[in-house]
């Protein structure tokens, strides 16, 4: 079932019940001055909806399960500490990926997700995590692969495969996963 | 040797306006301060919250040696407590609800048993108790002529992240004890103040095709989307009169830093290296500090913008990957050991760009997330420690630093 996930902005209730202004402040009484203001701020909600287009399924459905095997097949791979060039061990992963994007993958986008293990929770986390994403893009792009056809994202530490605090854990996090777009 | 220590004490005091000295006051020296509840609603519990956020904000100050003993009394005694006869100074109050159901205080300041200040407080909702709190102590320091503590009254937003690719922006105050969520559902990071006045942020989503930054009216809680880049995307600073943003973007996977003009709606690339650069942070002089790892690991480093020259700040640590300015002062995070996987220490330093001084402000754990207060008195940053998340307040004049529990989340991202 296809559904495309619209972000919609809502304004959502405020959450003091009983409260008819938007922004309860701290008045002090006549002989002070103005104290503080706590302005009460209504919720910015991303909405999950079904498009209506959800029901015509029966050949993207079919593509999906399509995009879906073929991303199972395709390889993460995975950085050193602190490091985003391609370990010796992982040339063959790409290789084998570039071959998947070439052949079977051919008609889809390809996205590169950049991720990083939890040290390090800023910026420049994110950084690494798309410079990773980067250095696949080239190696794919050097075996042949269209440039047009691959974007990148970065989520830095925040999707993590393996959130045990131990070596092996961390190691699994520092990976660029493929991901296909029709 | 006592008048050489004096001596030399004065002679640092004098030369004390560098913040990057550490100013060493001893406890004994500051006047006692007790605090007396003297009020007719509400249950218990609700009491003994008010007094300890009271307590916790008076000891926040860094004025007085608060006295942590809870004692009742009636508001119109003459005398005070028995128990703080002795006290410099005693804090008395009294919290009733009106016939709206609104919060009421009134406050007396007795300093040698005699009242010096009185003040009364009202806010519409009991739960949030803590803005109440704040203003008192704000109040009491306006008193003591101490300097302001503005930011105490300011709103800290931040991002939460609750699951794989899903997080939350929260509006909170600065212990973190008022939480408001303003954006839930998606994948949403990096909030950031627009303005000093608190009234819209900027944040960046994950959920569309592109990394956009979009921006929010608090009041109206209008979005608009600001500019896409592929890759990546970051508010990382608002220049003071809001009309610029440094902003870190990819839009060829190479991560660099660029100036963004909001009236006009255009942008620059102010960093041309190959490698990383992120975190910018405007200073004084038209110039940048940012994050990048030219050196092979990441380090502090400045521009003027439109010049081509970059300067090393930061001499020390193995790997320094954030960084706050305010002014001449710069504020980063050092990892403290070069183990990839030992117990690492995150420690937060201070340096200034007019003295070679560092000082380090955090001692244990892992510190992140440093970000001034805009009047650069306060620092505000996340302790990780044994387990347990808190928020911590470093006073630079003071040289304390405060912690307040987190309930629950990881933080993603800071801002106040």
């Amino acid at each position: 079932m296809r559904k495309i996930v619209l972000s919609s902005i809502v304004i959502a209730l405020l959450v003091f019940s009983g409260c008819s202004s938007k922004k309860p402040a701290v008045d002090e009484l006549s002989e002070q001055q103005k104290v503080v203001k706590v302005e009460e701020v209504p919720a910015v909600v991303t909405e999950t909806v079904a498009d209506s287009s959800a029901s015509v399924v029966a050949n993207t459905d079919s593509t999906e399960t399509i995009m879906a095997n073929l991303e199972k097949e395709m390889l993460s791979v995975y950085f050193d500490f602190d490091k985003f060039d391609i370990r010796a061990d992982m040339k063959d992963k790409v290789s084998s990926d570039a071959q998947l994007a070439k052949g079977a993958a051919g008609n889809f986008m390809i996205k590169l997700e950049g991720n990083c293990d939890e040290w390090g929770s800023d910026e420049y986390n994110f950084a690494l995590g798309l410079k990773r994403a980067n250095a696949v893009k080239n190696a794919l792009v050097a075996e042949g692969v269209e440039e047009n056809r691959v974007t990148m994202v970065s989520y830095g530490e925040s999707n993590q495969v393996c959130t045990d605090k131990t070596k092996e854990c961390w190691s699994k996090n520092r990976r660029v996963d493929f991901k296909l777009l029709p | 040797m006592k008048v050489v220590v004096i001596l030399f004490m004065l002679f640092s005091l004098s030369f004390g306006s560098d913040a990057t000295i550490e100013v060493i006051k001893k406890i004994e020296s500051l006047p006692a301060l007790a605090v007396e509840d003297a009020s007719i609603s509400y249950d218990d519990t609700f009491k003994m919250k008010f007094f300890k956020a009271l307590v916790s904000d008076l000891n926040v100050l860094s004025l007085f040696n608060v006295e942590r003993k809870y004692n009742t009394t009636k508001f119109d005694a003459g005398d005070v407590v028995i128990e703080n006869k002795n006290m410099q100074y005693v804090l008395r109050y009294k919290l009733f609800e009106d016939d709206n159901g609104a919060l009421n205080v009134e406050l007396k300041l007795f300093k040698d048993n005699a009242t010096v200040l009185v003040k009364n407080y009202k806010i519409s909702a009991n739960n949030v108790y803590m803005f109440v709190s704040h203003a008192i102590a704000y109040d009491i320091n306006e008193f003591m002529g101490a300097p302001s503590v503005e930011w105490m009254k300011k709103k800290v937003i931040f991002s939460r992240m609750v699951d794989s690719k899903k997080s939350e922006i929260v509006i909170s105050d600065y212990t973190l004890e008022y939480q408001h969520v303003v954006v839930k559902g998606g994948f949403n990071i990096f909030p950031k103040w627009a303005n000093k006045q608190q009234d819209a942020f900027y944040y960046t989503s994950l959920d569309s095709t592109q990394p956009t930054l979009k921006k929010v009216d608090v009041a109206s809680a209008k979005v608009i989307s600001i500019i896409s880049s592929d890759g990546m995307l970051v508010c990382s600073d608002v220049s003071d009169d809001s009309k610029k943003l440094l902003l870190t973007m990819a839009p060829k996977g190479q991560p660099d830093i660029y100036l963004y003009d909001i009236e006009a709606k255009t942008y620059k690339r102010i960093t041309t290296y190959a490698g990383i650069d992120v975190n910018g942070q405007f200073m004084n002089d038209n110039k940048i500090a940012f994050i990048s790892n030219r050196l092979g690991h990441p380090n502090v480093f400045s521009k003027v913008i439109d010049s081509n020259t970059v300067e090393q700040m930061v001499y020390y640590g193995n790997s320094n990957s954030s960084c706050s300015s305010h002014g001449e002062y710069l504020v980063y995070k050092a990892r403290e050991s070069s183990n990839a996987f030992s117990a690492n220490t995150f420690n937060l330093h201070l340096i200034s760009t007019k003295t070679d001084f560092i000082r380090r402000l955090t001692a244990t754990g892992n510190n992140e997330f440093p970000r001034f207060s805009k009047d650069g008195d306060a620092i505000l940053f996340v302790k990780n420690y044994k387990e347990q998340s808190s928020i911590g307040i470093i006073r630079l004049l003071h040289n304390k630093n405060y912690l307040f529990p987190l309930k629950y989340g990881k933080i993603q991202a800071i801002d106040w």
